[in-house]
């Protein structure tokens, strides 16, 4: 359950490495039992950042507060988070009993009441099983399971997650995410979660924050950021998007209509936003064109295309095509249809296809094309 | 074909093992034999127990015996105990670490012997250090600090030669553990002791024991620093053997046997001692 009081404050957190800006000016905040996603390319500073609110690193400059307390000089082992490390950082030698009460022993619990929080938060994590184990006769899986419950023993304030699920595989990634999820709505603590997969990101967060070299692009919740991207960056980070350079011809701001010029061809956008510039960035997602058959083009008359195809790959469930005005030369664009959808699996490399994107399907970008 | 595959590794280990188990059986197995065998003035060669019980009559024996064995503990547990926080504090390079690191390692380079002779020179009754304490006013007049009664100077080389051997051993097991571990169990409430106690110690607890074990070996066998630097009213094991060779004709060679088998039966022992009280020491540290 979501509460409107913040767990975690990150203001204008900044931090320099010599002459690398690891964080400039972050700032973010995390309501309690909310799930926070930190999401953007290697060397873009989400994990410095993890780690500063950890009290791994100090701050330059900014402040972090944890249930309204300003951390600043407190060190790690005071403050109220516990962290899933991306090598889950099991202690080898003590057994998954003893790596989860680690911190209940930090904490002097009493021997009962530490073996009953152990055995409560083992059941959780489906390791009643192996509690006598060592860390090394586990598999990568149950390891990061023993790495979530020993973080989760403790019952933190805010619990910090490293990309918890970079070294497991595709079916167990997707697994583990979903008892990760579960378990956090369940038990309703507050988590900042690393991740430099956006799919991770879409899936499992409230917020999703996107990051790049130390800076925050956008912040918003996962359907906004992928429906409404803020700029470039975004738009082509999160999922796979078609950004076009156009220029306003024609608007009525009354009805949100705007009628653009764009390398695929005049194009009708319906928006709320209003450009930010006369020549302004343009974005659609592969999916927002649907192929149309040759006896529906005569009926339609808005945003209407004709494209060559120049590449097919089929995925299963998707086809996905690369096609563009010409046979080779100029922009190409990328459309994604379902597989047994009309239209997809009788287009090939060469033919010439109709597609139409709807008018709302169209986003401007808050970039001025320069 | 599977028995084949079971056997393939014992065989590849053949080369190594042996030579290292015929060398081990044929010296445990000598000096056994030459302890039980009396050899009288006459040249007559008998099965006894003489040579034991002389031994173990002997007070010169067990004063011998009782040194090295305190000679080799001391020499052990300073040792690691001065090499664990260097290693500690070198876990994680920093600018003159390298240097710092070297230097430390730099008396392997000396030998036992040179370096025996440096430290009687440095502390002898005009060495620098006695004029340095005069000079400066600290000392009346110089004080008698070579080959002193309680073999500090003996124990301050063995410290001196083997604290680098530990550093080496030490070292490599501190920096094996990861950043991300010790992290973890800061971000789990432990604090500096917490951290060492629960976990640091208990995962270089191998390295502490074979540092312990190796170090004590050779302290407790020690010939050379003992005869140059230790007191002249004690003999170490290594110097009673010898003594026991060359003093007692032919039945010499029993006698020094004797001390032989009882020297390895001491390298053994306080292995075990020093090993198993490491061991325990760590555990109730962790708990």
């Amino acid at each position: 359950m979501v509460s409107d009081a913040p767990a975690l404050r990150v203001e204008n957190a900044s931090l320099r490495y010599d002459r690398f800006q690891a964080l400039n000016a972050v700032s973010f905040s995390a309501r309690k039992g909310e799930l926070v996603t930190l999401l953007g390319p290697s060397g873009c500073g989400k994990t410095t950042l993890l780690r500063a609110i950890a009290g791994f690193v100090p701050l330059d400059s900014g402040r972090v507060e944890i249930e309204g307390q300003d951390m600043a000089g407190i060190p790690p082992e005071r403050r109220d988070t516990a962290m899933c490390f991306q090598s889950y950082a099991l202690f080898p030698h003590l057994t998954v009993a003893d790596n989860i009460g680690f911190g209940l022993r930090q904490k002097r619990l009493s021997g009962s009441a530490m073996t009953a929080r152990v055995e409560e938060v083992a059941a959780q994590v489906r390791l009643s099983a192996q509690l006598e184990r060592l860390p090394a006769q586990l598999s990568g899986g149950q390891q990061q399971r023993v790495a979530l419950a020993r973080a989760m023993a403790v019952r933190p304030g805010v619990m910090l997650f490293d990309e918890p699920l970079s070294n497991l595989d595709a079916k167990l990634r997707d697994q583990v995410r979903a008892e990760i999820r579960s378990l956090q709505r369940a038990q309703g603590f507050t988590a900042v979660y690393v991740t430099h997969d956006q799919a991770e990101a879409l899936a499992m967060s409230d917020l999703v924050v996107v990051m790049r070299a130390g800076v925050v692009e956008q912040m918003g919740a996962p359907e906004d950021i992928y429906r409404r991207p803020a700029n470039r960056f975004v738009a082509d980070f999160i999922g796979t998007a078609n950004i076009m350079a156009a220029k306003v011809v024609a608007e009525d701001r009354t009805n949100g209509l705007y009628k653009v010029a764009t390398p695929l061809g005049e194009a009708v956008v319906r928006s709320d936003v209003p450009p930010v510039a006369p020549h302004v960035y343009l974005c659609w997602r592969p999916e927002d064109a649907r192929i149309v058959s040759h006896h529906e083009t005569g009926s339609l008359q808005t945003n209407i295309y004709r494209l060559q195809v120049r590449s097919r790959t089929y995925l299963g469930n998707l086809v996905d095509l690369e096609a563009g005005r010409g046979e080779s030369d100029g922009e190409s664009w990328r459309i994604q249809t379902h597989g047994l959808g009309h239209g997809a699996s009788a287009v090939n490399p060469g033919d010439t296809m109709t597609i139409e994107i709807a008018p709302e399907r169209f986003r401007f970008l808050n970039e001025a094309v320069t | 074909m599977s028995s084949r595959r079971t056997l393939a590794p014992y065989l590849l280990l053949i080369p190594g093992l042996a030579p290292i188990i015929v060398l081990m059986t044929l010296v445990i197995g000598m000096a056994v034999s030459q302890s039980v065998t009396w050899t009288d003035v006459s040249g007559k060669v008998s099965l006894s127990l003489e040579a034991w019980r002389v031994t173990f009559e002997s007070d010169q024996f067990w004063r011998a015996f009782l040194y090295s064995a305190r000679i080799g503990t001391l020499g052990a547990i300073l040792s690691v105990a001065f090499a664990y926080p260097v290693a500690l504090w070198l876990r994680r390079p920093f600018a003159g670490s390298d240097l710092v690191s070297a230097l430390i390692k730099a008396p392997i380079l000396v030998h036992g012997l040179v370096a025996a002779f440096l430290y009687v020179n440095f502390v002898s009754f005009q060495g620098f250090l006695n004029v340095a304490l005069v000079g400066l006013g600290l000392a009346a007049r110089p004080i008698r600090m070579q080959n002193d009664p309680y073999a500090i100077g003996v124990v301050v080389l063995q410290v001196w030669k083997n604290m680098p051997l530990a550093f080496l051993i030490l070292s490599g097991s501190v920096r094996a553990i990861s950043d991300d571990v010790l992290n973890a169990a800061r971000d789990l409430g432990a604090g500096t002791f917490g951290r060492l106690r629960r976990v640091v110690l208990p995962l270089t607890l191998r390295s502490l024991q074979a540092a312990l074990i190796i170090i004590f070996i050779g302290a407790a066998g020690d010939y050379t620093f003992q005869a140059v630097a230790g007191p002249t009213s004690l003999n170490s094991m290594a110097q009673f053997m010898v003594r026991m060779e060359t003093d007692n004709g032919l039945q010499g060679v029993s006698l020094a046997a004797v001390v032989a088998v009882m020297l390895m039966g001491l390298s053994l022992c306080g292995s075990i001692l020093l090993a198993g009280l490491m061991q325990f020491l760590v555990k109730r540290a962790g708990r």
